[in-house]
């Protein structure tokens, strides 16, 4: 079989790119942990508040972990408990969350944590708060009448800066 | 279509090569603004 010359060229292009991203996205996976942000575990969600973590909702420092903070949160038609979370910037922070009732979203706006909320599962997210703001945590998963209602807030502050 | 053999084909396919590189240089590059969006934040 008699291949063009161009053809040659761009066979080499193609497959030599194909093989770039998959470095990439096995380095995403495998060395730097890029997953779905599920935490693998199962609980009832009818019984969200009597749960731990879930029965007290909100930010914690903790001390002995990976990460500096937990944020624990609980979605509902058509609130986030709690309604504002305030992180002092580069702070390591672990996410869990969990819905109450239908299926929500937590999307922090302008960032990379977006996770959807299922009834009955927890789903997690480990990240580093790098940069001060205040950034509008929505719902992106269609949740009835009061969707569009639901939301909070995130402050990444600077400890040293008492403008924010 | 009077010759049979190929040897001027060579020539008619540069503009066939230009294009389909464009196309997968515009994949690259949405591909790599992309990328550094999600890289860059948090």
């Amino acid at each position: 079989m008699e291949i063009h010359k161009y053809e040659k060229w761009w066979l080499v292009f193609g497959t030599g790119t194909l093989i770039v991203f998959l470095i990439i996205l096995g380095v995403s996976a495998f060395h730097s942990g890029t997953h779905p942000n599920n935490s693998k575990r199962t609980i009832n969600y009818e019984q969200v508040d009597q749960m731990e973590p879930f029965n007290n909702p909100g930010v914690h420092k903790v001390e002995g972990k990976d990460w500096d903070y937990e944020v624990v949160l609980v979605a509902q038609a058509f609130a986030y408990n709690p309604m504002e979370i305030e992180i002092p910037v580069g702070s390591k922070v672990r996410f869990i969350a969990t819905t109450k009732d239908v299926i929500h979203g937590f999307e922090v706006a302008g960032t990379n944590i977006n996770m959807m909320l299922e009834p009955g599962y927890v789903s997690e997210k480990i990240t580093t708060l790098d940069k001060a703001g205040t950034y509008t945590i929505v719902c992106n998963e269609y949740c009835g009448a009061g969707h569009a209602l639901m939301y909070s807030t995130l402050k990444v502050v600077d400890p040293d800066d008492n403008n924010n | 279509m009077a010759n049979p053999k190929k040897p001027s084909s060579e020539e008619n396919l540069k503009g066939t090569l230009i294009a389909t590189f464009g196309v997968g240089l515009v994949i690259i590059i949405f591909w790599v603004i992309a990328f550094d969006l999600y890289v860059g934040r948090f």
